[in-house]
């Protein structure tokens, strides 16, 4: 099942732009190892749940997956081939945007090189470009 | 203890936002050097040299400002927005003797038993301590072993081996680390939910039209 809010306060939402790159969410918070995008876009919700599949059967109970995004914007769609107009489509999907910088899932207690090919597995799965990362030195 | 460098600072004269981009473009990193009843000073130095000794696990640098030595503990550290560079740091004179408040991270030493084999998971909810100790005394990593942890078990602050001297600033129940069963959940049927749709806040429904 594809992720989305439980209360929303307007089912639909304009597109906007996406500008700049993360300020926050941009740094490794919960786990060793995290996947940071290179890119901005928009994530799908069965993105999110694709990845996480991904992730889960390679690691297969050896670490711990976080996921530091969440589709909380809806996504409009017209259905197939009908006329221009009559306002704004029905809500098709959910999207999490993210913004350059943003870490977009957290691996914990596996070493860097399961890290490595766990994260490559999901990044097939992803419509941006992304890196491994390694947890920031603490001051 | 905590590893030392030396490093040579060099003090700045133009201030500002601008300024300090135009420092970083040129590969140097503004930041600033405060306490001990001196003046705050603002100073530069080369980026690269600076963030290879971060990397390391320097916090206590032997400073060099135009001819001034000092030790300074490294206060805060300000990363671009990729963790790649550091765009900013803060650093405070002090005295070895003195005692200073630091964040130290927590090293894991070993393979938790519990963890092995697929049916425990090793979680870590704290990654570093907030300590003070004295300043010539700050460590580089405090060592946790795991070796003897079972699923169930857990290493709490109060059981940590902590040089003398060194106080913790954290709850002494507070788990450190810990191995929890691998919970099974059950996957969602899929279509099971296809094609619903959050609840709008605020939406009246027909019966309350009614």
């Amino acid at each position: 099942m594809a992720l989305m809010p439980k209360r929303v306060k307007h089912r639909k939402e304009q597109r906007g732009r996406v500008k700049g790159n993360a300020t926050r969410g941009n740094s490794v918070a919960f786990g060793d190892w995290g996947l940071q995008t290179l890119e901005a876009g928009y994530i799908r919700g069965n993105t999110i749940e694709a990845c996480r599949v991904a992730a889960t059967q390679y690691v297969r109970g050896e670490g711990k997956l976080y996921i530091r995004i969440f589709p909380n914007k809806p996504m409009t769609a017209r259905p197939l081939e009908t006329r221009m107009g009559t306002g704004k489509g029905e809500p098709d999907h959910w999207v999490a945007v993210v913004k350059p910088g943003k870490i977009l899932f957290e691996l914990a207690g596996v070493s860097e090189a399961l890290a490595k090919e766990c994260f490559a597995r999901v990044a097939y799965k992803l419509p941006v470009r992304v890196r491994l990362v390694p947890r920031l030195p603490s001051v | 203890m905590a590893k030392e460098a030396d490093l040579k600072l060099a003090t700045r004269t133009a201030l500002g936002t601008r300024a300090c981009r135009r420092l970083r473009r040129n590969g140097q990193v503004p930041g600033n050097v405060y306490g001990h009843d001196a003046e705050p000073v603002a100073v530069s130095t080369n980026s690269a040299e600076f963030r290879s000794l971060v990397l390391s696990g320097v916090r206590v640098f032997n400073i060099d400002v135009e001819g001034r030595t000092d030790k300074a503990l490294l206060k805060e550290l300000n990363w671009d927005a990729f963790g790649d560079e550091v765009d900013h740091f803060d650093m405070m004179r002090v005295d070895p003797n003195e005692r200073v408040t630091v964040h130290v991270p927590i090293e894991l030493k070993g393979i938790a038993p519990g963890a092995m084999g697929g049916a425990g998971m090793l979680e870590q909810p704290i990654h570093e301590l907030t300590i003070d100790c004295l300043a010539y005394q700050i460590p580089t990593s405090i060592p946790v072993r795991i070796n003897t942890l079972e699923i169930g078990q857990a290493i709490h602050v109060k059981e940590l081996e902590l040089p003398e001297g060194i106080h913790v600033h954290a709850q002494p129940d507070a788990v450190v680390v810990h191995v929890v069963q691998v919970r099974n959940t059950p996957e969602p049927e899929a279509g099971a939910l296809a094609g619903a749709q959050p609840e709008v806040i605020g939406k009246k429904t027909e019966e309350a039209a009614k």
